[in-house]
């Protein structure tokens, strides 16, 4: 179900793309100011069956930056954020070409033999709606780190770390052995924040981190990434362009699975490039 | 974005040919003073720069507003950026021709436009980079930016003749030295009004390329902007 080929597959029923393309040598004119390559995507191509929905996308992630991705519904830009911790390979059928390389070590994410589990360690994820464990604040943030054998004092010690890191401990350091659902819905995704933290990933993966939330639990979640960034890799999918401006470094503007363009995010919203790009971020169309 | 905001940004653009519109009225009738220097007229200029202020302040609000309430980005915001800078330049264009317009009253009777053929081509210039300007500005006609970039070149050399010319005339005609400090003044205001014409052909390049060019210009030709 998960099928790792070199070469794209020269039975794909899909039409060749007459859209813009972002080659690999977008990511080398960045910035000199460019931290160093974090993840680097090459010739990804990704298919639920027999519908391709990424194509050939290459770009590169750099080290500690915030990068987000926006495009409308359907644009490939959810899948291409699950790439990154194997979530696809839960459902037969779907299948990935190409690579995504993690650094320092430049492990290819999605090869078959690379493990998931390991992969979902070094890549945390949060996702659209709080999703956090039917367990206790101090337990969710445990959950990950209990089960790398980290126990005691020590356990203790990571969980208030993570939950300092997201913001979250002077709001529930005396409530640690609350239910998780006791928490406001922008104090739960804090939590998951906090959870994902835990393993001292070096990358987090967000999924719309704020679209169920109200504007103070968004401002509290778009500060936390500002911090986060200087300890972590971060890619933000995100249908609120304001958001995308205001977190990110850099952007990425994909359409129908293509990565249409890739720049810093000032001159994607000030000066983009391409005209389907303009046109999405005017709101011309999608 | 919405419809409506595509709409309020038609009804903006309306102001903004209006506020054009009258500014060039206002500097067509500072000319024409200084070519045939005319109290009456001098006077309505000086009145008409109310109606100026209350155009500048009809758009500043509406773009402020349009700002606030949609989050602009791309060409939007490139767009209401370049207005606002370019509403302020033609309020100053406007504060120019009725300063002009003032100094030029002190004239009636004391002076021949003939006499003074640099000032001349100097009004001429003005008008005509001015004209330059606003069709470059409404039609978003970035070749005409440039060539008004191209244009104020001259209308510098004159001043400095001009500054010649009057320094001569005040060494020969001391007793004349008020007439021309008022001539002095007026083609003063004259190289600023082209100034802002110049900074409202700036951004217009910026409203369509991105590119901020100000004080990037070398040799004529337009180096292209920085990171």
């Amino acid at each position: 179900m998960n099928s790792h080929l070199n070469q794209p597959n020269a039975l794909s029923p899909v039409e060749p793309l007459t859209l813009p393309r972002v080659s690999s040598t977008v990511s080398a004119e960045a910035p000199p100011s460019a931290n160093p390559p974090k993840a680097e995507v090459r010739a990804l191509n990704f298919f639920y069956g027999p519908k391709q929905v990424l194509k050939n996308i290459n770009v590169t992630f750099f080290q500690h930056r915030v990068t987000a991705l926006i495009g409308p519904s359907g644009c490939g830009k959810t899948t291409l954020l699950r790439c990154f911790n194997r979530m696809h390979d839960l459902y037969p059928g779907n299948r990935y070409e190409g690579q995504i390389m993690l650094h320092p070590d430049g492990v290819n994410i999605i090869h078959p033999q690379t493990d998931p589990v390991e992969m979902r360690m070094r890549i945390g994820m949060v996702f659209q709606k709080p999703n956090p464990y039917p367990k206790s604040i101090f337990e969710n943030v445990a959950f990950g780190l209990r089960l790398r054998g980290v126990r005691g004092s020590e356990l203790q010690g990571r969980v208030e770390q993570a939950l300092r890191n997201a913001a979250l401990w002077d709001e529930t350091a005396d409530r640690q052995r609350d239910l998780a659902f006791s928490l406001s819905g922008g104090q739960q995704q804090r939590l998951c924040i906090a959870r994902a933290l835990a393993t001292d990933p070096e990358m987090i993966l967000f999924d719309e981190p704020t679209s169920a939330l109200d504007p103070v639990a968004t401002a509290k979640i778009e500060d936390l990434i500002a911090e986060l960034k200087h300890r972590v890799t971060i890619l933000i999918v995100t249908h609120n362009m304001q958001q995308a401006a205001r977190v990110s470094d850099f952007t990425g503007f994909m359409f129908l699975g293509d990565l249409v363009e890739f720049d810093q995010t000032q001159r994607l919203f000030t000066n983009p490039s391409q005209k389907l790009t303009n046109d999405y971020i005017t709101g011309r169309f999608g | 974005m919405s419809q409506q905001f595509i709409n309020q940004l038609t009804e903006l653009q309306q102001h903004v040919y209006a506020m054009a519109n009258l500014v060039q009225d206002v500097v067509e009738e500072a000319c024409a003073v200084i070519l045939q220097p005319d109290g009456a007229l001098a006077l309505r200029i000086v009145e008409r720069d109310a109606e100026v202020d209350r155009a500048e302040v009809t758009v500043e609000s509406e773009v402020i507003r349009l700002m606030a309430l949609y989050q602009p980005t791309g060409s939007d915001i490139r767009l209401l950026c370049a207005i606002l800078k370019a509403n302020h330049d033609f309020e100053r264009i406007a504060d120019g021709a009725v300063n002009l317009a003032q100094r030029a009253q002190h004239l009636v009777g004391r002076i021949r436009a003939d006499d003074w053929p640099i000032l001349r081509a100097m009004a001429h210039h003005t008008r005509t980079i001015l004209n330059h300007a606003v069709q470059a500005y409404l039609h978003r006609d970035v070749r005409q930016a440039q060539q008004v970039l191209r244009e104020d070149a001259p209308i510098d050399r004159y001043y400095v003749e001009m500054v010649e010319a009057i320094i001569a005339a005040t060494a020969s005609h001391p007793e004349r030295t008020a007439t021309y400090l008022d001539l002095l003044s007026i083609a003063k205001n004259l190289e600023r009004m082209a100034d802002h014409a110049t900074n409202i052909a700036e951004e217009v390049i910026f409203m369509i390329t991105g590119q901020i060019v100000r004080h990037r210009l070398d040799q004529g030709s337009l180096a292209p902007a920085a990171e």
